[in-house]
């Protein structure tokens, strides 16, 4: 029979939430359900009550959400202490077995706020009810009773001391189970202390987030086809998966060293064997000699603001005299020569976007999954991503975050110029195959501009160019902001 | 790094080249062996990926020559022990792989091998 667990959230990367306890339970094979009052699942909230087969599960969850600060056994809860008893009293069932003789701590605790001792102390003689009547222990008690109050957050303010004590949403009880251990995965990884990364390097949580997403764990075969510096392949590999990366730059993923930089961290890891190759190309002229390779895709693809995304080829087209030329030095190379680098192009992000789409559905075995980053403005809409879509392929998850706006001024009087500003929104996009249709591979051709003039442009297309032209004046002062472009 | 695992799944892919293009010539190789996870599962939810023939001549070719000429149908302990070896503990480190039908080197460096293709070996 299913029981009732207390999730203790870190409250952070909220949109991340259900997506991540999706894919850990579809990993281990763990069923759950979710509160049906949807304040009560609300991902902004520190706790959450759901439904699970075994402590066994929620164990695991602990061990492997980047989210869970800890799982409790689930008592009670109630908007104020009257009912929280009144429930905690129908749970008796389940907290009878400690009352004889097991040794305990009760900690009355809160978010966003710090009640005063003297109170702490009278919720806790509230319960005395209980009747526990083994020793309190404060080091190593055999249990630890939790009582958490659920304040209000208030933004941007600064509360006084106790302000507002006891003034709180919701209460919760319930006996620990498991302090969550993935959590310090986020220092672990921490881009700081690696001995090789690059400056568009990914933050570790993110990047053991979108690990989550994959599934990633040992036999698992895993690819990033846009490499850089590796940091979506380190929590891959240390979940057990096997990885493969490559880049259209290798300089990225060697650095300056004889060890390529990427293996270094990988070392410092302890998962250097889980790289499995590292190799340059461009994944629009790719050598993969067939498709369903691969358990998952992950990448966080160059977008642009400050390393961009290229693919082999000229932005201008040469003549054909200076194309035989190059063809002639090519053959015969002067001795001192440089190695042959070929030239690039940009690669614009909602055209790579819905390439990336059709080559992961090419390289997945059925059943697996894409997981990348889309940056994307605030012009955003349900339909962009459904636009990069193909046969085959499903959004399971799109955790769509605010990742902050960047600001500017136009005139050099600042004080006085309009504030423009361009908000920038990052999506972890998570899709799956969903077909064990054969598809040849992509064909990366240009697409071409629909003739019809309604069609649906993106958000994200062109996002480089409307990251640095495209800051709009706010909307209130757009005559300002003409007459200050103007002048 | 060059894995044989890897060298099984990369064909040289210049303009035009779509035949007798796998497997690539290793040539010049320097060898190394490093250890790596040995995962049963893994192996056999890789092997129908394989081109068997391509891997046992390339294994042989460096020196290894624990592996069958044909893909047995039942595997044993020891078969994936010796499959393991050969796709995931034999590292190519410096040298080139050569496409047997257009002739164009990938040259490894540092155990990466460089992919890329020129500006007229494009489409």
């Amino acid at each position: 029979m299913p029981s009732r667990f207390l999730i203790h959230y870190a409250q952070a990367h909220h949109e991340f939430r259900l997506p991540e306890l999706q894919s850990v339970a579809e990993l281990h094979d763990i069923s759950y359900k979710l509160p049906d009052d949807p304040k009560d699942r609300d991902p902004t909230r520190p706790f959450m009550v759901v439904e699970l087969e075994s402590e066994e599960h929620a164990r695991i969850l602990a061990r492997r959400c980047i989210l869970i600060k800890a799982v409790y056994e689930f008592y009670a809860k109630g908007s104020t202490y009257e009912e929280v008893h009144r429930n905690n009293r129908q749970s008796e069932h389940l907290w009878k077995r400690y009352v004889e003789d097991t040794s305990f701590r009760f900690l009355v605790t809160s978010s966003q706020h710090k009640i005063p001792q003297s109170r702490q102390r009278e919720v806790i003689e509230s319960f005395s009810y209980m009747d526990f009547r083994g020793k309190i222990d404060m080091k190593t008690p055999d249990i630890l009773l939790m009582c958490f109050e659920e304040y209000d957050e208030k933004p941007g303010t600064t509360r006084e001391r106790h302000e507002g004590d006891g003034d709180f949403r919701e209460v919760f009880f319930g006996r620990l189970i498991e302090e969550g251990t993935a959590r310090q995965l986020v220092r672990t990884f921490d881009v700081k202390k690696r001995v090789y990364y690059g400056n568009t390097s990914m933050e570790s949580e993110i990047s053991l987030l979108m690990a989550n997403q994959t599934l990633a764990s040992p036999g698992k075969f895993i690819y990033d086809p846009f490499m850089g510096t590796g940091s979506m392949a380190y929590p891959t590999g240390h979940f057990g998966a096997l990885v493969f990366g490559s880049d259209i730059d290798g300089r990225q993923m060697r650095g300056k060293q004889k060890v390529p930089g990427v293996l270094r961290a990988a070392q410092q890891y302890g998962i250097a064997s889980r790289i499995v190759d590292l190799a340059t190309f461009d994944i629009t002229i790719n050598p993969w000699r067939c498709g369903d390779l691969f358990d998952a895709i992950v990448t966080d693809p160059p977008y642009g603001v400050r390393a961009g995304a290229k693919r082999l080829g000229r932005k201008r087209e040469l003549s054909e005299r200076q194309k035989e030329l190059c063809l002639m030095h090519s053959k015969s190379p002067r001795p001192d020569d440089q190695p042959y680098i070929p030239p690039t192009k940009p690669y614009e992000l909602s055209h790579l976007a819905t390439d990336l789409v059709l080559f992961s559905r090419y390289l997945l075995k059925p059943g697996g999954r894409l997981v990348f980053f889309l940056p994307t403005t605030d012009e955003y809409q349900e339909v962009d991503i459904y636009s990069m879509l193909c046969e085959g392929m499903e959004v399971i998850a799109n955790s769509l975050q605010d990742f902050g706006s960047w600001g500017r001024r136009v005139r050099s009087d600042y004080s006085q110029a309009p504030l423009q500003v361009l908000i920038i929104r990052i999506q972890l996009v998570t899709i799956k195959k969903t077909t064990s249709k054969q598809f040849p591979p992509p064909t990366f051709e240009p697409i071409q501009p629909s003739p019809d003039e309604s069609a649906h442009v993106p958000a994200h297309r062109d996002f480089r160019e409307k990251y640095f032209q495209g800051f709009k004046p706010k909307s209130n002062e757009t005559s300002v902001a003409e007459e200050a472009t103007t002048s | 790094m060059v894995r044989l695992l890897t060298h099984n799944l990369l064909a040289c892919h210049a303009k035009n080249c779509n035949a007798n293009n796998f497997p690539l010539q290793f040539k010049d190789v320097q060898l190394e062996i490093r250890e790596a996870d040995f995962n049963p599962d893994f192996l056999k939810g890789f092997m129908p990926k394989i081109d068997w023939k391509a891997l046992v001549d390339t294994a042989r070719q460096l020196g290894d020559t624990s592996l069958p000429l044909e893909q047995p149908e039942m595997v044993d302990d020891e078969f994936l022990k010796n499959l393991h070896h050969v796709l995931l503990e034999i590292h190519v480190e410096e040298g080139s792989m050569t496409c047997p039908n257009c002739g164009h080197v990938y040259p490894i460096s540092n155990g990466i091998p460089n992919m890329l293709l020129a500006e007229h070996e494009i489409g």
